[in-house]
């Protein structure tokens, strides 16, 4: 008797305080609040080095699909205003036709090899950066 | 995997490369293409010159300088002239015009520009990959790092020098 008495009645506390939230925040006035608010002073307290320091800017870039960044804002504009033209255009396609012939072979002889292809080879140890001269 | 061949793409759509291949050693494709765009570049400009010497053989002495291709010194000539063309493109920009073409670039195997000795060893090796019945360029197609016969003897490696990935987003931006 006492336990379902219980969670009915917080069930009721919990639905009466719901209900007085709505009633505040429907006469509240979000614009007039706002007004109240000095955003300057609220950013000048805001230590932005400290909040950058605390953000891995490389993890944040890496999250961004650049290709759609591309396709749907301006930058797509910028970078077509960028390059060079028709040349620039022939010169693309056919190097990256040509770079697709590389992959097909390389893909054939790997498994002719029995060796899973893995994408064109880095450069020999000698050329990663950072390796001795 | 960097490139994937084959995915439905527009017509003239350049083939879908995710991510920028500055600095990889380049496939067989790319470095024989460059090859024969080469040989008809250097091809070109020798009979252009044979047909301006012609010429003005014809306008300043009045006789007509007839060119065999069997001719020795027109061999020993296109020889000396291949012999310039590939080391001093090599040597000065690490480059040919082929080479330009097709976005690949010589460098030593330490990654620094190609100096003129090894440009003037890498050329006098190259015909001896022809001479080995093609076997000099096994080492493209099974190579670790795809060095033929020539790079080997010269210390040298081809890269794409070529920004695929930069590419992409062109093609991208201009649709």
């Amino acid at each position: 008797m006492e336990g379902r008495l219980v969670p009915r009645s917080e069930a009721w506390a919990q639905a009466a305080v719901e209900r007085a939230i709505e009633l505040v925040v429907s006469a509240l006035d979000v614009n007039e609040l706002l007004d109240q608010v000095d955003l300057n002073e609220v950013l000048d307290r805001i230590d932005l080095n400290a909040v950058l320091d605390r953000i891995d800017l490389n993890d944040v870039v890496k999250r961004i699909d650049i290709d759609a960044l591309v396709e749907q804002t301006d930058l797509g504009a910028a970078i077509a205003r960028g390059a060079s033209g028709a040349a620039a255009d022939v010169l693309d396609v056919v190097r990256s036709q040509t770079v697709g012939l590389d992959e097909f072979i390389a893909r054939w002889i790997g498994r002719l090899r029995r060796r899973p292809y893995t994408g064109p080879p880095g450069p020999l140890d000698r050329l990663r950066p950072g390796a001795g001269p | 995997m960097t490139a994937r061949a084959g995915d439905a793409l527009p017509a003239g759509a350049p083939v879908v490369i995710h991510e920028s291949l500055q600095g990889k050693c380049a496939g067989f494709a790319s470095r024989f293409a460059a090859f024969g765009a080469d040989v008809g570049v250097s091809l070109g400009v020798f009979m252009l010159v044979l047909a301006a010497i012609s010429f003005a053989a014809t306008v300043l002495t009045g006789t007509d300088i007839a060119w065999r291709r069997g001719d020795t010194w027109v061999v020993v000539a296109y020889a000396v002239w291949g012999f310039v063309y590939f080391a001093y493109s090599w040597a000065s920009s690490g480059r040919t015009a082929g080479m330009a073409l097709f976005g690949v670039q010589v460098v030593r195997d330490d990654g620094t520009d190609v100096s003129g000795h090894r440009a003037v060893v890498r050329t006098l090796a190259l015909p001896l990959s022809f001479l080995l019945l093609g076997l000099g360029f096994v080492g493209i197609l099974l190579g670790d790092h795809r060095r033929a016969l020539h790079d080997v003897i010269a210390g040298t490696a081809v890269i794409y020098s070529w920004d695929a990935r930069a590419a992409r987003l062109r093609f991208l931006s201009r649709q």
